[in-house]
């Protein structure tokens, strides 16, 4: 019993950076419907300009994941106006591969600059652990859990509350609607976009410790993404969350139960269950 | 003569909106009936019902003494049901001629009969002129003729017309209002869908119903239905409803 | 192009195609081999992502499946050219349950299936006993002796011609066009009685059976194969490129595109071999932007201009034409 729980929590902790990651494809697919197929990618790069800032300026990723994520809002907004923006009236077809094409770029594009190596961050902090009873905690999982919980309140708040959240969950709903509004919805589409690429970045920046970096570091989680938005329903911000913190659970389960190599097909697996059994999601709006 | 489709007590909901609620009338052979009613009122639901594009949560719908309650879109074209969108479908890469065979297609597997056969659908609409066109860039009153031409093309014994005449100038819809009041010459008869534009409907329909908030409201001859103080009230609001006098 | 002629010409590109035969440079034979073979790919991927408008990102499960299928089969005795035959049919096979499921799902969600079912047979072949795990396994050779890369590369012009007669059969049939409304717009598809999803799944079938056995004849030149060189997502993505870049819907199109993308990573292997996603992410985005129906598409678009001035003459005389028929009533 221990142990179930003990992957459980394992679970929920990994889940808040997967629910950063989903919510981000998520506000990305939400309000323009486009499926990011680069967004693991983009995951990537934030990995490695948290890794820059800690290698070169000893700054740690605990608050370079900022940074980061600035970088990341910047250049994804910039990729949105060169290649998106321009063909985002064309058929999915040519959206799907246009983000693909994106994606390779970006790759080999890290290698270039990088170099083919592996990297590592090294904390303190994650050799450090919590006891709770019979419970370990990871003393870097628990900090990078209420991180990322802040950051999923708080987009969680902005799209409920704040005035561009209610233009662009208007443009999510009716894209055609949304001009009479009063609404820009280039700009709009924008703003998600490279919100939505940000929150990939700051997910990268906050993993960054835990795991060994190169440039295709981020394509599982590009998968892992699609399974979130997936199970929470597409374009569901709060259904995103949820559906990370499942797909947490669900690998940690795997790994503890199964073996650590097939957790990446455990991603596989729910992703196909879902699409096949309930492919509006659990918090399903929209359908498959 | 007998009933070629019967709407039975159907009703459909969306989450909290009740769409269509418990919606029956009958059809006869050859007739040209249209449904109308205020924006909202259901009737592309209704539509949808008919087609199998949606299915009803209640209720049944009988085509030709089969049950198509349950039946799915392509099941029903095959059993004799043809329709147009509200807004329209084409196949933008394909030519006119193409679109059009695309229907000739559910009788015949040979490229040169569909090919006859579209030719002279489009003969009947007055479209021969546009038949090497692609679909991509024609006008809207082209684009209604040539959803109507790719219906007929499946030799439908019903054919679903959902605003078909909306968006185009008086002068197009009486035009193509003359060419749907031959429909029955074809074998066809004609459920139309339509929201305004009554002088169409005045003069081509031969029985209306009429929705509101997703209720039948009305039915019965146009001149009947017209001076009903329910349906007044519906499009104009009760202080109209003294007109019917 | 009909009839006769149609018949006349192919002959002759044949005959033209046999002509590396004579040579007796066997790395040319090879690059040769590789174009046809992907030419053929590329046609193959054109049903289901050129006339069907699926854009399916998982074929090389078919490619994998044939040369995996070739290898085990033929590993527990069954004879070599019936092992291939019986790998493309149980990879069709696989493909059509698999694609009774995909195929319910409609844009983003089936490219992303068809990758995620790709990637679990590689998964599966890097982990299973019995596909050799991570070290992989040989494949029998289909030829032996000297002519063998002439053999293999008459095999490729053959299955090349194979999947051109499929295109072309579809480009000109009922099918085909059922396919092409199927990609234009499903809804309108099922309005005038296609049954879309059974539509979509014939073209898969008929694309899986081929590609399998391109993946078999790869797998047999090669002779060793691991999940890495006939399962990773890198041929799927290289097999839609070429249909996409030459004009995935068209005929001539995916055999240009082989053309162009295999010398070209031929004449710059050191170049495509570092830098290829570079190259394919460059590619497509280009593609994207400015050239979305391809090479041959936008040719084929050029000359459609060309010939027809535009529509809105004709077409505003069906405002005036019988204004008659009702106003006089």
């Amino acid at each position: 019993m221990t142990t179930f729980l003990q992957a459980c929590l394992d679970g929920l902790l990994i889940g808040a950076l997967y629910a950063l990651i989903g919510m981000g494809l998520a506000l990305i697919f939400g309000v323009m419907r486009i499926v990011n197929f680069a967004h693991g990618a983009f995951l990537m790069l934030g990995m490695y300009a948290s890794f820059l800032m800690f290698d070169r300026y000893q700054i740690n990723p605990y608050y370079g994941f900022l940074p980061a994520g600035i970088l990341l809002f910047i250049f994804g907004y910039l990729v949105y106006k060169l290649l998106i923006q321009p063909i985002r009236n064309r058929s999915e077809f040519m959206q799907i591969l246009m983000t693909i094409g994106i994606d390779l770029i970006l790759i080999d594009l890290a290698q270039l600059t990088f170099g083919a190596d592996y990297h590592q961050a090294n904390i303190d902090l994650v050799n450090r652990s919590l006891h709770a009873g019979p419970f370990t905690i990871n003393a870097a999982s628990l900090l990078s859990f209420g991180l990322a919980a802040v950051f999923i309140v708080g987009l969680q708040q902005f799209v409920m509350r704040s005035r561009p959240g209610q233009a662009l969950r208007a443009t999510a709903q009716n894209r055609d609607v949304a001009p009479l509004m009063g609404i820009n919805v280039i700009r709009i589409q924008g703003l998600s976009f490279a919100l939505g690429i940000a929150f990939a970045g700051i997910a990268g920046g906050l993993l960054l410790p835990a795991l060994y970096l190169f440039p295709s570091v981020g394509e599982d989680y590009t998968l892992k993404a699609f399974v979130i938005v997936v199970l929470g329903g597409m374009g569901s911000i709060e259904g995103a969350a949820i559906g990370g913190l499942v797909l947490g659970v669900a690998e940690s389960l795997t790994s503890t139960y199964i073996g650590n190599q097939w957790a990446l097909a455990i991603d596989f697996v729910l992703f196909l269950l879902v699409l096949s059994l309930k492919p509006s999601g659990i918090f399903g709006r929209q359908r498959a | 003569m007998n009933a070629i489709l019967e709407v039975k007590n159907v009703s459909k909901r969306f989450g909290g909106l009740r769409a269509v609620k418990d919606v029956s009338f009958a059809m006869l052979q050859g007739e040209i009936l249209f449904v109308i009613g205020p924006n909202g009122a259901g009737k592309t639901t209704v539509f949808n019902l008919i087609s199998g594009f949606l299915h009803p949560d209640q209720g049944s719908i009988t085509f030709n003494g089969h049950d198509i309650t349950r039946m799915a879109p392509h099941d029903s074209a095959r059993l004799g049901i043809g329709r147009t969108f509200q807004i329209v479908k084409p196949l933008p890469s394909l030519t006119v001629a193409q679109n059009v065979m695309l229907g000739a297609f559910m009788h015949t597997g040979r490229v040169s009969q569909a090919e006859k056969e579209a030719g002279k659908i489009l003969d009947f609409l007055q479209m021969t002129s546009l038949r090497d066109f692609q679909a991509r860039g024609l006008p809207l009153a082209a684009l209604k003729r040539l959803e109507i031409a790719r219906a007929l093309a499946t030799k439908p014994k019903l054919i679903l017309l959902d605003e078909v005449v909306s968006g185009l100038t008086t002068a197009e819809a009486l035009a193509l209002a003359g060419l749907v009041k031959r429909l029955p010459e074809w074998g066809v008869s004609v459920v139309g869908g339509v929201e305004h534009v009554m002088q169409v409907v005045m003069k081509i329909a031969e029985r209306i119903v009429v929705l509101d908030y997703g209720a039948k409201i009305a039915e019965g001859k146009p001149e009947e239905v017209v001076k009903n103080p329910a349906v007044i009230e519906a499009y104009l609001g009760p202080k109209y409803k003294e007109i019917a006098r | 192009m009909s009839g006769w002629r149609f018949w006349v010409l192919l002959g002759v590109a044949c005959a033209v195609c046999c002509l590396p035969l004579l040579s007796n440079n066997n790395y040319l034979l090879q690059v040769l081999f590789r174009i046809a073979l992907f030419g053929g790919l590329g046609l193959a991927w054109n049903l289901v992502g050129g006339y069907a408008g699926q854009l399916s990102l998982g074929h090389v499960a078919f490619f994998g499946m044939g040369a995996y299928g070739l290898a085990i089969f033929t590993a527990h005795h069954v004879p070599m050219w019936i092992s291939l035959l019986l790998a493309a049919l149980v990879s069709t096979l696989i493909g059509g349950v698999i694609g009774k499921i995909v195929f319910r799902l409609r844009g983003p969600y089936f490219t992303l299936a068809t990758i995620a079912f790709a990637e679990v047979l590689r998964l599966g072949a890097a982990n299973l006993q019995i596909t050799g795990g991570a070290i992989g396994l040989s494949t029998p050779s289909l030829f032996t002796g000297e002519a063998f890369w002439k053999l293999f590369y008459l095999s490729a012009i053959v299955l090349a011609v194979l999947s051109f007669l499929a295109n072309y059969w579809t480009s000109r049939s009922r099918f085909g066009y059922y396919l092409m409304a199927i990609r234009e717009d499903e809804d309108t598809a099922s309005a005038v009685g296609i049954d879309t999803a059974n539509y979509k799944l014939r073209s898969l079938l008929i694309s899986a059976y081929l590609t399998a056995l391109a993946g078999a004849f790869y797998g047999s030149a090669f002779q060793f194969i691991v999940p890495d060189s006939v399962l990773t997502i890198d041929i799927s993505v290289q097999i839609a490129i070429i249909a996409m870049l030459g004009g995935a819907g068209t005929l001539f199109g995916p055999i240009v595109g082989a053309l162009l993308l295999v010398s070209a990573s031929e004449l710059f292997k050191n170049e495509f071999g570092e830098r290829h996603l570079l190259i394919y992410g460059t590619l497509i985005v280009l593609v994207v932007l400015f050239l979305p129906e391809g090479i041959v598409g936008s040719l084929q678009q050029h000359v459609r201009r060309r010939r027809k001035p535009p529509a809105s003459s004709a077409a505003s005389a069906l405002g005036r034409a019988e204004v008659q028929g009702v106003a006089e009533q």
